[in-house]
């Protein structure tokens, strides 16, 4: 009995010590999808591609470097706020959130999120080091919520394969673009008779965040103000139907392929099912990852990429928005912690240049004049996007549960299944009964 | 006084103490405390307010809520019939001692054990546009591809298609339990009777198992009303929410929206509507039965 409690006491005693000498985990949730076997182990993070690839290379590197700080990963399906608002509201929060800047006003007003500004003087990140568009993107009541990463839009990117074969390049390499509608479907058409395939590849199917994404950047182009009220929107306007009655002649013109969700217009774009795809920033390094490599339709580097162009006479906008990294509120509680949340932090701050190569625009401003930055391809024909991106404002509240609406009313319109009057108005009707009852 | 009250005491309480501490915990405290959240306006992180009725008269004049139901009404209607049916015939048809049959019945019962993310991911292979299975087999025959899960009509059929696969099995091993415990000398006197293999089915087989029957339409009712994953992952709703199921509503609701009293408002009109079609099953059942 003597040598039972004896050796209960020593293991006891080594737990606690073990405990003690434990390491500091941070609950990082994330969303950029999942990809451990191919970036599982990879610390090279100059050799990973893409969203999923740079951003589990990132973690990775931090946990080599910083060998008393383990950061659990848990990858939810995209955006995943529906997963956070449980956790947020049953109290089981991650330490770490990737979030949009579009949703943080949602959860800072509800007191949900730590401010972060003494975290990061603590580790040295100055918040003037930060874009006016990443600053701006996670600064709510004058205190920073998140940490800034990137900003991102819509993009055009372009078959140049295809474009030969249609005979829409120009003499310098460069692709024939729209600068007006008329264009679009004049080159739409030359396209489709040269080449049998849609000039466009479109996300039309199971999503609604594309159907949002274009309807205001065309709402942008013709200087919209259709949320001049942030808590009601205007839709009921000749602008809102003049942009869903182009969104609705390309797909009834043949301009458009149809019926394909993200991961089929993602890789029908590199099958070559169509032109230029209008998907985001985040492409931009795996297209031209692709594009030189062998057996798809960008092979040969066939790949370039531009803002959407300009179709209405307003001004040159896109909408934009960014993602940064947010603590909910609570996880700052831990001394420990909080320093091993602000070294990664800091670790992610001073490696933008390296998320950036995923095709997104730096939060950090400093990341512009790197050489390495300037180097990658195609960053000059998208420079403007730095000026020309814009976002909804701040104060709209659930801007997710509005582009969801959208997204499904629009589609409605584009699809046929409704008119493009009748789909405006309840979109408007849906989205002002939502913000009226906050 | 009866011998079983005198001799009852509150000791007894002690054995079904668990499962009452259980149940009361798991089932009536949560619909009861969703019966108060409908009657509140409260969002995820906020206190409660009282508003009375309000939350459902919302819901009630939601031209959304009036399409799910709509959907989820006809999800139902095919989806209930189309399970008893192919359940019972696959129970008829399995109904044997050979190694075959079990293999079968089996192999028909695996899909039951699969997870709704599994199903979905094979469903959509079969469904999508460009490689999947039909749109490849549409190309190779010249028809003009369908947008199984984008298209108003076709995609609550796909969500259906890919329900009564998952869902097939229990039916069917329902009925085959219910088909063995017919006694053998009913269909001895039948066969000396020189009766019909129609009518041994349709005056033997079907009688006796009219009670599993009923049985399995009011599970699958209850079951087939709560549809929620398959239309989420295969279509999300759409389009223009023509596969938007009422669960659906709720969640979007309560966790898009974080109107939780507006949802919990739908979560009770969805447990009427359940009680009242499961309970309207039940009496055309009995009724049949009495007559």
């Amino acid at each position: 009995m003597k040598r039972f409690l004896l050796g209960t006491a020593a293991g006891a005693a080594m737990s606690i010590a073990s405990a003690a000498m434990a390491d500091t985990t941070i609950e990082l949730q994330r969303f950029f999808g999942a990809c451990d076997a191919d970036y599982g182990t990879v610390t090279d993070v100059s050799a990973a591609v893409g969203e999923c690839g740079i951003i589990t290379a990132l973690v990775n590197k931090f946990e080599a470097d910083n060998p008393g700080i383990d950061v659990n990963v848990t990858t939810v399906e995209w955006p995943g706020y529906d997963q956070l608002n449980a956790q947020l509201a049953s109290g089981a929060a991650p330490d770490v959130v990737s979030m949009h800047y579009s949703v943080i006003s949602d959860y800072q007003s509800r007191g949900l999120l730590e401010p972060l500004d003494g975290l990061l003087a603590g580790q040295g990140i100055d918040p003037a080091a930060f874009t006016d568009a990443g600053r701006g993107g996670v600064t709510k009541d004058g205190q920073m919520f998140g940490l800034p990463f990137d900003n991102w839009t819509m993009l055009f990117h372009v078959n140049t394969n295809l474009m030969a074969q249609a005979g829409l390049m120009n003499a310098d390499g460069t692709p024939m673009l729209p600068n007006s509608i008329d264009d679009l479907f004049a080159m739409g058409a030359k396209f489709k008779e040269a080449t049998g395939k849609p000039y466009l590849v479109q996300i039309l199917a199971n999503e609604t965040a594309a159907y949002a994404r274009v309807l205001y950047t065309l709402l942008q182009q013709q200087n919209s103000d259709f949320f001049a009220d942030p808590t009601a929107i205007k839709l009921n306007t000749p602008e809102a139907v003049a942009a869903v009655e182009l969104m609705k002649r390309i797909k009834d013109e043949g301009l458009s392929t149809e019926a394909m969700d993200y991961p089929a217009a993602v890789s029908g774009f590199t099958n070559g099912e169509g032109g230029i795809a209008i998907n985001g920033t985040w492409l931009i390094g795996s297209f031209e990852a692709q594009s030189h490599e062998d057996g798809n339709a960008l092979s040969g580097g066939g790949y370039t990429v531009y803002p959407i162009p300009q179709f209405f006479g307003g001004r040159d906008s896109t909408y934009a928005d960014g993602h940064g990294w947010v603590v909910p509120k609570g996880a700052l509680e831990d001394a420990e912690k909080a320093e091993a949340i602000g070294k990664l932090f800091k670790f992610l701050a001073d490696n933008d240049f390296q998320w950036a190569r995923t095709g997104h625009l730096p939060a950090v401003s400093a990341v512009f004049d790197m050489p390495e930055f300037q180097g990658l391809p195609h960053r000059a024909n998208i420079a403007e996007i730095a000026q020309t991106g814009t976002s909804l404002p701040a104060e709209v509240q659930r801007q997710f549960a509005i582009q969801d609406i959208i997204g499904e009313e629009v589609g409605s319109a584009v699809n046929g299944d409704k008119s493009v009057a009748e789909a405006l108005s309840s979109a408007e009707a849906r989205i002002n009964d939502l913000l009226a009852n906050l | 006084m009866a011998e079983s009250y005198r001799r009852s005491s509150w000791k007894n309480m002690l054995f079904v103490a668990p499962y009452l501490t259980a149940f009361v915990t798991l089932l009536v405290f949560p619909l009861l405390w969703g019966m108060w959240l409908s009657l509140n306006k409260v969002d995820l992180f906020s206190g409660a307010k009282f508003v009375g009725l309000k939350n459902y008269a919302r819901v009630l004049a939601d031209p959304v809520f009036a399409q799910a139901v709509k959907n989820t009404a006809l999800f139902v209607a095919v989806s209930v019939p189309s399970l008893v049916a192919l359940g019972l015939f696959l129970a008829l048809a399995l109904n044997k001692t050979t190694r075959g049959s079990a293999f079968l019945r089996g192999l028909f019962f695996s899909s039951s054990i699969l997870s709704v993310t599994i199903v979905t991911l094979i469903w959509r292979v079969v469904f999508i546009p460009g490689d999947g299975l039909l749109a490849v087999l549409f190309e190779a025959m010249g028809w003009t591809p369908i947008g199984f899960l984008s298209t108003k009509g076709w995609s609550l059929f796909s969500v259906g298609v890919a329900t009564v696969w998952w869902c097939l099995g229990l039916p069917m091993m329902l009925f085959l339990a219910a088909l063995q415990q017919i006694p053998a000398d009913l269909y001895e006197a039948a066969a000396l009777d020189n009766a019909s293999k129609w009518r041994v089915l349709t005056r033997v087989t079907l009688p006796s198992i009219r009670s599993t029957i009923m049985m399995v339409a009011v599970i699958q009712i209850v079951m087939q009303f709560q549809l929620f994953g398959q239309a989420q992952l295969m279509t999300n709703g759409g389009p223009a929410g023509s596969s938007r199921p009422i669960v659906m509503y709720i969640y979007e609701t309560s966790f898009v929206r974080w109107e939780i009293g507006m949802g919990a408002a739908a979560s009770e009109i969805l447990f009427a509507i359940i009680l009242v079609a499961a309970m309207v099953q039940y009496w055309l059942s009995t009724r049949k039965e009495e007559a």
